[in-house]
């Protein structure tokens, strides 16, 4: 029997990028793009304004514009589509980079629980009396990693305040 | 994947995990006359290692140009994120080929029944959860069947793992891929704050377990 080959840092790194690359392309991009069709059809609706004037009051409380909440919402649908929406709107000027910043741990924390509900805790078994307590937590988690971030915010020169 | 449980952990798994530490943690990403480190330590920094596009001839745009919209704009954004994700994945796949994860895993596992109240056995599932959602859940379930964890410590151990599943590999093909343009803080950061609010949600299912568990107690006395 012929022995494995011993892979070296170069192989190791061309396996990891051709899965980069693989992801990029297959789950990152259609991802994007779906968010900036989304993100396109919100704006020619005005439904995006309405947003930002509906959900200002609440978002404001982590110094993020109400249409904020369009990240959060497509995050819980798919982690990709809620990232792609925050490129979206970094990109159209709806947020600054301080309100990305907040984002980013909350699109991971609250990311695909749609999914995660079959793959994760449907796969493992677990208990499904505390699935509800499972989603609201995993909620809760993001809602105080935005909080953290934009607390954090303070001692890197970028007050969430001049957001 | 550090879950196929060929690899060994060695001095230079550690030394990987310690230096992916430094590289995604940004400390070395600003070099200025003042600094205390010589500029070529701008090495370990994600960013330099990125790199930038060039620009358009004539122009101060790069190939996606400005002013674009709707899915030919999203196109074009999407390819210019590839490289922060092929990167990433690259790296983190060195750390885990060199057994960079598994050292991780032995870092944590002492910490884990009075961090979180799962036994340290979870390990392996734990360090397997932050790359693939699929193979920590199958794991998981084994480690019951198996008798291993009770049904209390797998509701414990899932809600950890529910909230950012596959906790890396996302952060880094999503978050530092499509995002890390516009952070204002070390790519590594809103990672750790992930794994705090991770530690935190599991401990609050703790709580809600330990107070049913009275309830019924007092229930039944």
């Amino acid at each position: 029997m012929s022995k494995p080959v011993k892979k070296n840092a170069i192989d190791y790194f061309i396996e990891g990028a051709r899965s980069g690359w693989t992801i990029g392309t297959t789950s990152m991009l259609p991802n994007v793009v779906m968010a900036f069709v989304i993100i396109r059809i919100l704006n020619v609706t005005g439904i995006m304004d309405l947003l930002g004037e509906w959900a200002g009051g609440v978002m404001s409380l982590w110094g993020l514009p109400g249409q904020a909440l369009a990240v959060l919402l497509a995050a819980f649908m798919s982690m990709g589509g809620g990232a792609g929406m925050a490129a979206a709107m970094a990109v159209d000027g709806v947020l600054t980079p301080v309100h990305v910043t907040i984002l980013a741990p909350a699109i991971i924390l609250m990311g695909a629980l749609l999914q995660y509900m079959g793959r994760c805790l449907g796969t493992s078994g677990s208990n499904p009396k505390y699935w509800g307590w499972q989603i609201g937590i995993a909620i809760f988690n993001a809602l105080i990693a935005m909080w953290i971030l934009r607390f954090l915010l303070l001692f890197f020169g970028d007050s969430p305040a001049a957001a | 994947m550090s879950s196929e449980g060929t690899q060994k952990v060695t001095v230079a798994s550690y030394v990987l995990l310690a230096l992916a530490c430094i590289i995604f943690s940004g400390v070395f990403a600003k070099h200025t006359p003042d600094s205390w480190w010589p500029a070529w330590l701008q090495v370990f920094d994600f960013n330099i290692l990125n790199g930038s596009f060039g620009t358009i001839a004539k122009s101060t745009n790069n190939f996606r140009g400005v002013g674009g919209v709707g899915a030919r704009d999203g196109f074009l954004f999407a390819l210019n994120l590839c490289p922060s994700v092929i990167l990433a994945l690259g790296l983190v796949k060195i750390v885990d080929g060199y057994g960079g994860l598994l050292a991780a895993e032995k870092i944590i596992r002492p910490f884990f029944k009075p961090l979180l109240g799962i036994p340290g056995i979870t390990g392996l599932a734990f360090i397997t959860h932050l790359q693939s959602t699929d193979g920590a859940a199958a794991m998981t379930k084994e480690l019951f069947d198996d008798g291993h964890i009770t049904d209390e410590e797998r509701t414990l151990f899932t809600t950890l793992q529910f909230s950012a599943n596959g906790t890396i590999t996302n952060y880094f093909a999503t978050i530092a891929g499509a995002l890390q343009a516009y952070f204002v803080v070390p790519l590594g950061l809103p990672l750790v704050v992930i794994f705090l609010c991770k530690i935190m949600g599991t401990n609050i299912m703790r709580l809600i377990l330990k107070m049913q568990s009275k309830k019924s107690t007092g229930a039944e006395a």
